[in-house]
């Protein structure tokens, strides 16, 4: 498979802060990975080192570019996606003659795009950008970016100030990218990161900890998923302490007639029916997965116990 | 995509920016048309078309020059780089296939632009009345052409402090600061700062030439007093030792280097890395 990123000793720092060291890595065309890890981790210096947009120590080629010589050019081979949508002083329509002029595509590519993402010029051109949702702007620089059908995708956390349907309808668009795509996505979010990505990576410290798939993660995370429990109100504290004495208080939640408690796969039967045993009704339950940072802290809550 | 093109489609850009930002728009009004008060009213009151009546109104119209032509120059110009940092278009623009030179020649060039084509329009009618009313049209075009080295010594000094400041604010008020001293620092204010603190006086002389705003005023005035009897201690001096045509001159290379070296710093400053970024 061609490749499309290639690092060689990529090393970055601010000042006496070292922001990614020393990582060496391939990511093939059409790999969609995601970039998990603690805030200041270096995800996002690692995208803005792969646009060339910050001098690095080390080599880096993009779809064969070399970044550090040719940025401009290696820039004409992704498509960005930031975190903050920029408030251009521009209407949609300036908007997509600038970008279209910019990457050197005709403006109907961009406009097909913003059709596509349900945002039409004919009834929205006007509008200028700062007029427009977030969750708008954020399909907008979408079209952008895929209009020039780029082969690498970078996308940093771009749904972070998105609310819940502004964010739902930002991944329905990008499950419209082609096969042949590379995406590297920045996220903290697990169901964008199980929606996109075939890999992922967890950065630490500016190095790569973690290469693998998110089950992989899941089974190496010490991060259990949470039990949920419906009971009856006066019963409450009953399932409470039942819950605490077998996982400890650290590991349980109240609100209202709901308690949960946060235990391994296999000890979820056995603690539904101790509840049973004691008296407890059970109205429903269900179970949540672990959070993506609940994954992420457990990966490394059990890398600190190996 | 060529250097070309993509230079093309960042200067219209940038010169769409200024010409739509109020402030920019306010004073040039303003510029204008008192340009063209001055003008009609000057020359009909003087009772004397031509040349000296062209000198009259041109006193008035350095006057509002040097009150106007530095802020239409800093409002765009200061906007130009800490603007956009601070609402996270700079760094989407750097993710796009540009070079970092081509952004900020881009903006240079489309304030300037911006900034000559207003100055054009309102020195422009002005001169035209002037020229008509029997003005020799090189002393119009050198009176125009100091503006524009005016207008672009203050682009300049914007430039560098929109690259340097976190924010669009920080960067007006550098600016605007930077104007303040500059009008206030005029020879007799620096002449009194020579006698209170004993500096020689060739500092004074060379003020002349430091300061942007004196620089033009005395380029200007060079250019329509022939003997000198105006120009005051210092472009008296430079008269006695270089004529007339040498100080014009002197006033030009002085003006030109304010246009050159901020923007050369402010070149150097948005090459550092993350000069773009507003994190």
């Amino acid at each position: 498979m061609a490749v499309m990123i290639e690092a060689r000793g990529l090393g970055k720092r601010f000042g006496s802060r070292l922001v990614l060291d020393d990582l060496d890595f391939q990511v093939e065309r059409g790999v969609r990975l995601a970039l998990l890890g603690l805030n200041g981790a270096g995800k996002t210096t690692l995208l803005r080192c792969l646009m060339g947009v910050l001098s690095f120590e080390g080599a880096v080629q993009v779809g064969g570019v070399d970044v550090a010589a040719e940025g401009k050019s290696a820039r004409g081979l992704i498509g960005y996606v930031p975190q903050r949508p920029p408030l251009f002083s521009m209407t949609l329509e300036t908007m997509v003659e600038f970008f279209s002029e910019l990457r050197g595509i005709a403006s109907e590519r961009i406009a097909d795009r913003l059709e596509a993402l349900d945002l039409p010029l004919s009834e929205m051109g006007d509008l200028a950008l700062r007029e427009l949702s977030g969750g708008m702007v954020q399909k907008a620089l979408l079209a952008v970016a895929l209009a020039a059908d780029p082969p690498l995708l970078l996308l940093d956390e771009p749904t972070a100030n998105l609310d819940p349907r502004a964010r739902g309808e930002f991944m329905r668009a990008l499950r419209s990218v082609g096969s042949d795509t590379t995406v590297l996505l920045a996220s903290h979010r697990l169901d964008e990161v199980e929606m996109i990505a075939d890999r992922v990576w967890i950065l630490h410290e500016g190095r790569q900890v973690f290469d693998g798939t998110l089950d992989e993660l899941r089974a190496r995370a010490h991060a259990d998923a949470w039990l949920w429990v419906r009971t009856e109100p006066e019963r409450r504290d009953d399932a409470r302490r039942a819950f605490i004495e077998r996982a400890g208080e650290a590991a349980v939640v109240a609100n209202g007639t709901h308690v949960a408690v946060q235990l391994p796969a296999a000890g979820r039967a056995e603690a539904l029916s101790n509840l049973q045993v004691r008296g407890v009704p059970i109205d429903d339950f269900w179970v949540v997965g672990p959070s993506l940072e609940e994954i992420v802290q457990g990966f490394f809550d059990g890398e600190g116990e190996r | 995509m060529s250097r070309a093109a993509v230079l093309r489609t960042l200067v219209r850009r940038e010169l769409g920016e200024s010409l739509r930002s109020r402030w920019f728009v306010a004073y040039s009004g303003v510029f204008l048309l008192g340009a063209l008060a001055l003008m009609l009213f000057g020359l009909s009151g003087s009772e004397i078309y031509g040349y000296r009546g062209f000198a009259k109104v041109m006193a008035g119209l350095v006057h509002l020059a040097l009150l106007f032509v530095p802020l239409m120059a800093l409002f765009p110009a200061t906007a130009a780089i800490a603007g956009e940092r601070e609402i996270g278009s700079l760094e989407y623009l750097v993710s796009q296939p540009i070079s970092f030179g081509e952004l900020f020649w881009g903006k240079w060039l489309g304030v300037s632009l911006a900034v000559w084509l207003s100055l054009c329009l309102g020195f422009g009618l002005a001169g035209a009345v002037a020229v008509y009313a029997g003005t020799p049209w090189q002393l119009v075009a050198l009176l125009l052409a100091l503006t524009l080295l005016l207008a672009e010594a203050f682009v300049a000094v914007g430039l560098l402090c929109s690259a340097l400041a976190r924010s669009r604010a920080r960067a007006t008020s550098a600016g605007l600061i930077a104007w303040i001293i500059a009008i206030g620092l005029g020879t007799l204010g620096l002449m009194g700062l020579v006698i209170r603190w004993g500096l020689p006086r060739f500092v004074l002389s060379l003020w002349a030439f430091a300061n942007p705003v004196e620089a033009f005023r005395l380029g200007v005035i060079a250019s329509l007093d022939s003997d000198g009897s105006l120009l005051g201690p210092v472009g008296g001096g430079w008269v006695a030792t270089l004529g007339t045509g040498g100080l014009i001159t002197l006033c030009l290379a002085g003006l030109a280097l304010w246009a050159l070296l901020p923007t050369l710093l402010a070149w150097w400053r948005f090459r550092r890395p993350q000069a773009w970024s507003a994190l």
